[in-house]
């Protein structure tokens, strides 16, 4: 069911999740069709995020984002009154000024991840809550997967140390799966979905920021879901629910972001991902395992809460067991 | 030709049979384009069919053994791949 | 004691691998419901695509783990590539052995073809070369009204689009039933697989009768999947299966020959837990074509294609990659299914193509099925109710029911 609107305000949105935004020229989103588009939310009941690119607005779109109760998703640095704020790169994160009671999200490549994750550890204590999406998963090695699982138990190593001083910092890749006890996915095309500059409806921005020719395989990847004049029109909506997601509803690494952009560009199906999508969140659901049980010699911690301990790190491997 | 039902072997008896009858007939049609000149493979050949016939007969003379199934001097049996069964067939 | 052997009637089917190697787009026919639309002289597979293919699917041995193999050879016509074929198939055999490869111990070579070249020197001569590891499979539609109807050469104008006039149209059954004999002759045991589109319906009685007359006891045969179906085909499939089921019970047809058509298990509501495998083996095989890109299955190369892109897996070159394989090797009969067909009454037996749903669906998917099959299928399974209660009747009133059970033959359902 559909829960959120995406409003990406202008082309140089800045991006917030696994895709990339190259776009370099400005394209403010029409008044017009931003204010239809606050109307359909307001009418369907949906929670709006407004993603901001890194200059400032004109003051009339200013005045319009605050007649509805919303969050704003912006780049590091832009302006302030941010719920969310974005930072390119580790390296980013060590000067910065953290505001308190924000959420940063740190887009990061594997290669820095894995040489400057102390810098993420420094910052766990500044923020309440930090998000790391690594922006080129779908290029993990063997190799890489042992890499992270070291990043992981790092990170945890600093997570317990605060949690057993009293404190408790969020960092998606190890303490969402300690909180969940079903799937919490991105749910792009399900709960919620983008309107896009062009006045159009996407599954998400990475479906309308993808070149006009961008071509993984299959085609063209570009596709919108209807306009604002015609309304939604998703084909095939159940492919983007977890029922029709024969690998996923089974599985519960539920901290999985189960992204359809990177399903659609790996395995060419929305509803499917790829070994590397699957084996990045076992390995962070495993060590947030770990991390639950390091937490509890400390202290009664999230005592419901159970982390089975599973064989294998791509549920592909146990298909036949379902 | 009359067939004549004497037997039957278990499920791994069969497959242990069709493999190495498999086996046989590739090496009979290998045979058939391989020639001296590639002299390595077609040592291996010679002595894989050897040692393939050898396991072949093997195969039926301990099954004979073990189910001691009825036999004729111009009879043969034969094996249906499909349901394990063993036949005696004579002319 | 010599000691002798019976072969399998189906080989292996569950435990092999199938490999296609599409060793050319070309054919001498122009069969009006091919769904190859991108038939074409120019595309031959080279010895060299043949050869890299090989090494790549034979060197990666812990990827195809399938206990045996069937080297699939389609087209077009695969036998107007004979010269090819018979190198790759003296290169895969050679190969095996000098790798130590498990397939050696369990391989075929198969065939579909429209039997025209089948009596040539260079096809008999592989014959005999390989008679222990063939599967050749001719198409003969059925009389000669039928099969010439759809299997007409093709015209060197056709190739510029332009079709000959019905009255031009040369029918290629004479070609073919000359070569029947010879076929059965070598392989008796062998089956036909006919194929029915709409104007094909008023002569399945006949043809498969046809069929039966010329030697053939096992008939294949399917309903195209495409949505080629018009208001009232069902009640006339319904109406030619009935006539043939009469045809084969009183003709007692029934103790040696087989039509696909009737069988047992169809027509059954199928449970969403335990009988919820996928209908079709696309991804479990392998394809390759003339410029050695891989496919899930032939049906995803462009030239099976109306509307979609070709969905590629891999290359000779790159490999394949194995990501592109996970939503067919995970994908289950509900999932793609409508609910229409998860609650079906008779949901047993009624097939799809995963090209097919591919090629219909609105995205680009191959969780989406098609249907355009359904009223096709509920009136093949009215009439298979009719023939089982006929049949089954007549033998218990004569006291053959029993012998029948022990000595019936076997049909394999069509699978594509």
């Amino acid at each position: 069911m559909l829960q959120y609107l995406i409003i990406l305000l202008d082309d140089t949105s800045v991006s917030f999740c696994h895709y990339d935004n190259v776009k370099k020229e400005r394209r403010l989103i029409g008044l017009d069709d931003m204010k239809t588009g606050i109307l359909f939310a307001m009418k369907e009941n949906l929670n709006i995020q407004f993603v901001y690119p890194d200059y400032g607005l004109p003051q009339e779109y200013n005045d319009l984002i605050e007649t509805i109760d919303h969050t704003k998703i912006m780049p590091a640095g832009n302006g302030t009154g941010a719920d969310v704020f974005v930072v390119e790169g580790c390296h980013t994160l060590k000067d910065m000024d953290f505001v308190k009671d924000c959420v940063y999200v740190v887009r990061t490549d594997r290669t820095e991840l894995f040489k400057e994750h102390e810098v993420i550890s420094a910052a766990l204590e500044k923020t309440a809550r930090l998000n790391v999406v690594i922006t080129d998963m779908e290029k993990f090695t063997e190799d890489d997967f042992v890499a992270y699982s070291s990043v992981l138990a790092s990170l945890s190593k600093e997570l317990e140390r605060l949690y057993a001083g009293g404190k408790s910092p969020q960092l998606n890749i190890l303490t969402d799966r300690m909180m969940l006890d079903k799937m919490n996915n991105c749910c792009a095309g399900d709960a919620n979905i983008t309107l896009a500059p062009d006045g159009k409806f996407y599954i998400c921005p990475a479906f309308y920021l993808a070149g006009d020719d961008e071509d993984y395989g299959l085609g063209k990847v570009k596709f919108s879901i209807g306009d604002l004049q015609t309304g939604l029109d998703i084909k095939n909506p159940q492919l983007y629910r977890l029922d029709y997601a024969p690998l996923c509803r089974n599985c519960d690494a539920c901290q999985c972001k189960r992204c359809v952009w990177l399903n659609r560009k790996t395995t060419y199906e929305l509803n499917t991902p790829s070994h590397e999508q699957c084996v990045v969140a076992h390995l962070e659901r495993n060590a947030s395992r770990e991390l639950l049980a390091a937490i509890r010699k400390h202290g009664a911690f999230l005592p419901q809460q159970e982390i089975k301990e599973i064989d294998y790190l791509d549920p592909f491997d146990k298909k036949d067991e379902w | 030709m009359e067939k004549k039902l004497i037997g039957q072997v278990t499920v791994e008896e069969k497959n242990e049979i069709q493999t190495l009858f498999e086996r046989r007939n590739g090496l009979n049609e290998l045979a058939k384009i391989l020639t001296a000149d590639n002299s390595e493979l077609y040592e291996k050949l010679v002595k894989d069919l050897g040692e393939t016939g050898t396991k072949f007969q093997s195969w039926w003379d301990r099954m004979a053994e073990k189910y001691q199934w009825e036999s004729t001097e111009s009879g043969s049996w034969e094996i249906n791949f499909d349901t394990c069964e063993i036949y005696l067939v004579t002319n | 004691m010599k000691n002798l052997k019976t072969k399998s009637s189906e080989w292996r089917g569950e435990l092999a691998k199938s490999i296609t190697f599409i060793v050319t787009k070309d054919c001498q026919l122009a069969c009006k419901y091919c769904y190859l639309v991108g038939k074409n002289t120019k595309e031959r597979m080279s010895w060299e695509v043949a050869k890299q293919a090989i090494d790549y699917i034979l060197g990666h041995e812990d990827d195809f783990k399938e206990e045996s193999v069937i080297w699939d050879f389609i087209g077009g016509e695969p036998f107007l590539e004979i010269d090819l074929i018979d190198r790759i198939c003296d290169y895969l055999k050679t190969e095996m052995f000098k790798r130590n490869h498990h397939w050696f111990n369990s391989y075929r070579f198969s065939f579909s073809t429209n039997g025209i070249n089948y009596h040539t020197e260079k096809v008999q001569n592989f014959i005999k070369k390989n008679r222990e590891h063939l599967s050749i499979g001719i198409t003969i539609d059925g009389t000669r009204r039928k099969h010439d109807m759809n299997r007409i050469w093709k015209t060197p104008e056709m190739e510029q689009g332009i079709m000959p006039k019905p009255k031009d149209e040369r029918g290629s059954y004479d070609d073919v039933v000359k070569n029947i004999p010879l076929w059965l002759e070598q392989f008796p045991s062998a089956g036909t697989k006919v194929t029915i589109s709409s104007a094909d319906l008023p002569y399945i009685c006949e043809s498969v009768l046809h069929l039966y007359s010329l030697g053939i006891h096992e008939v294949n045969i399917n309903c195209v999947f495409e949505n080629v179906w018009k208001d009232g085909d069902d009640a006339l499939l319904e109406e030619q299966l009935m006539q043939l089921a009469d045809a084969i019970i009183d003709g007692g047809y029934y103790k040696d020959y087989a039509c696909s058509f009737f069988s047992e298990s169809i027509g059954k509501p199928m449970d969403k837990v335990l009988e919820n495998n996928n209908w079709c083996g696309a991804g479990r095989m392998l394809a390759v074509d003339a410029n050695g890109i891989f496919y899930p299955c032939t049906r995803f190369a462009q030239y099976s294609l109306r509307d979609k892109q070709a969905w590629v897996i891999g290359n000779v070159h790159d490999g394949i990659d194995k990501n592109r394989l996970r939503p067919f090797l995970t994908l289950d009969r509900c999932t793609q299914s409508p609910q229409e067909c998860i609650d079906c009454e008779v949901a047993s037996g009624c097939a799809w193509c995963q090209g097919e749903n591919y090629d219909a669906a609105y995205t680009n998917t191959i969780f989406q099925r098609s249907t355009a099959i359904c009223k096709m299928h509920k009136a093949r399974v009215r009439a298979n109710n009719y023939y089982w209660n006929k049949l089954f009747r007549k033998l218990e009133l004569e006291g053959e029911r029993e012998e029948y059970e022990r000595n019936k033959p076997k049909s394999n359902e069509i699978t594509c």
